[in-house]
């Protein structure tokens, strides 16, 4: 397999923009993105895109396709792909994999949303052989009250506090305020986290991210281009996907097996790990992450599952200051989904742009220093996950 | 005002049987996997036979945690209205199910994590002049 770099980076700022079409949002990130590169729209031999279920993509998920339309139809092959809030995630995989074989050498990668009010309602089926239909006729558990549960059970094991919880989102914010890209600039005081409204306890609204409309577009080339055009390119060190076990004890509708007694994405961790493993890296090589966190529970959580960190250190390290992109364990420097909302399906290429950003050192104010080797990481409905591995 | 009929929230998910509440599904002959609701085949990758019988779970369980809905969630929930905070939980049955749940409850805070559960079938609301109640399973603290 041949050696992928990523040439360029671009994004539309997250936020709600009810006026402006999805057409153009996605442009303002691919036109970014080219340019970043130094290429031209005819240049880009293939197309990976991220399929939405909330805007765009002719009601089948062909976002890529509508990409194509309003670049300009050059006929080339265009990737749909569909995984939930991981899209953007596997969609950088297929990508990496169409220039790592030989296939193309310059591949556009791109994920863009427009995300209806209120939290994310993951099917929308009537139909009692739909799971998340029954789950909210028979229980009444909506998304954020099944991270609550998650939570409740770290802060028995843990000893994690409230204000733990909110201290993180205090941080998110203290580096997402450096982001124009960010949607929540914003600072917040543990206290302003504290009195926002309990959503589900022990969850509050600043600690759980709300939706968003954004597009992110990312230009993968083989090493030959990327050396023409860079002296020092970043570089795919990994990219994987995987999906669940069966016996991770995550209920992913109303029940699931007891299994070992602990519950854990285990499609994320397979996903990092092989990422790790294919990058020949351990987990503490790793110089920042960009982390799922639809809600502070995972910045806790998702660390320790991989081994960045020990069981139970989390807060500690958080506390001391460590997660912050000047600590030892620099989590999400961007601001995080905390900071972006989510843009579901496009959450997976902002998380690969922050990274690039950080490796090249152009991300001023919240800056990793010497950053070197970046992970990434997205987890979407149906037991997906995508994890990417970068070096420069 | 007359009884209300008792309606269940989904057809054949949970029974009173003559042994007390039970929640139905499945369970596989070869590896004991249970499931809920019923599966017509066995899940587990490492089972070397998916060999599915009906099965009945219940009524003893222990909240692996437990949560608050504090928020009046949009349809097809179910509450009384006015809306007032409620109870779930994730609860680790000893047949090796683990099953989210409504608490039965009057006070959601007191619930605690690793606490001792019943099964039961009651209404998921009780307020109103409806001449239904939407019964479901939930949890009762012990
Ligand atoms: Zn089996």
């Amino acid at each position: 397999m041949r050696e992928v770099a990523v040439l360029g980076l671009g994004m539309h700022p997250w936020g709600k923009f009810p006026e402006k079409p999805l057409n153009n949002i996605c442009r303002v990130a691919v036109e970014a993105a080219l340019s970043d590169a130094d290429l031209q729209w005819r240049d880009v031999q293939a197309v990976a895109a991220a399929s939405s279920r909330f805007s765009g993509g002719k009601g089948w998920g062909l976002n890529g396709n509508d990409v194509v339309e309003d670049m300009g139809s050059t006929g080339v092959p265009v990737y749909n792909l569909s995984a939930g809030c991981a899209a953007g995630g596997n969609a950088f995989n297929i990508g990496c994999m169409l220039v790592a074989s030989g296939c193309h050498d310059v591949v556009m990668v791109v994920g863009g949303e427009k995300m209806p009010k209120g939290f994310i309602q993951t099917s929308g089926l009537e139909d009692e052989s739909d799971p998340e239909y029954l789950r909210q006729r028979c229980i009444g558990l909506p998304g954020p009250g099944f991270w609550a549960l998650l939570t409740r059970r770290r802060m028995a094991e843990y000893g994690t506090t409230e204000e733990d919880l909110a201290r993180i989102a205090v941080k998110a914010h203290e580096v997402g305020t450096h982001n124009e890209n960010a949607r929540f600039r914003q600072l917040f005081s543990i206290e302003d986290v504290l009195k926002s409204n309990m959503v589900s306890y022990p969850l509050r609204l600043y600690e759980i991210c709300p939706v968003s409309d954004g597009a992110a577009a990312v230009i993968l080339c083989s090493a030959e281009i990327a050396r023409k055009k860079t002296t020092s390119p970043v570089t795919v060190a990994a990219s994987a996907v995987a999906t669940a076990r069966f016996d991770d004890g995550i209920p992913r509708a109303l029940a699931c097996p007891i299994g070992s007694g602990s519950a854990h994405h285990s499609e994320a961790a397979i996903a990092v790990g092989r990422a790790l493993e294919t990058a020949a890296v351990g987990p503490k090589d790793i110089d920042l992450v960009e982390l799922q966190d639809n809600t502070v529970y995972y910045e806790l959580a998702f660390p320790e599952e991989w081994g960045l960190c020990e069981p139970g250190e989390s807060e500690s390290l958080m506390r001391a200051g460590e997660t912050l992109p000047t600590g030892r364990l620099p989590i999400n420097p961007s601001g995080g989904f905390l900071c972006f909302g989510e843009a579901t399906t496009a959450q997976g290429l902002f998380q690969i742009c922050e990274v690039g950003w950080q490796l090249r050192g152009a991300a001023a104010q919240r800056q990793v220093p010497n950053a070197k080797l970046g992970l990434a990481q997205s987890l979407g409905l149906g037991g997906n996950a995508a994890a990417a591995v970068l070096k420069r | 005002m007359s009884e209300a009929e008792r309606v269940h929230a989904a057809q054949g998910l949970f029974a009173e049987t003559a042994q007390g509440p039970r929640l139905l599904g499945s369970k596989c002959r070869t590896c004991s996997t249970p499931y809920f609701p019923r599966s017509e085949s066995c899940h587990n990758p490492d089972c070397s036979q998916s060999d599915l019988e009906d099965a009945a779970f219940g009524p003893h369980g222990k909240l692996w945690s437990c949560a608050i809905q504090n928020y009046p969630p949009p349809p097809p929930v179910v509450y009384d209205e006015p809306f007032a905070p409620y109870a779930v939980g994730l609860v680790d049955m000893p047949e090796g199910l683990r099953v989210l749940g409504r608490i039965l409850t009057d006070d959601p805070q007191a619930v605690e994590v690793g606490g001792e559960v019943e099964l039961v079938i009651e209404p998921l609301a009780t307020s109103g002049e409806s001449a239904q109640q939407l019964v479901s399973w939930q949890f009762k603290p012990r």
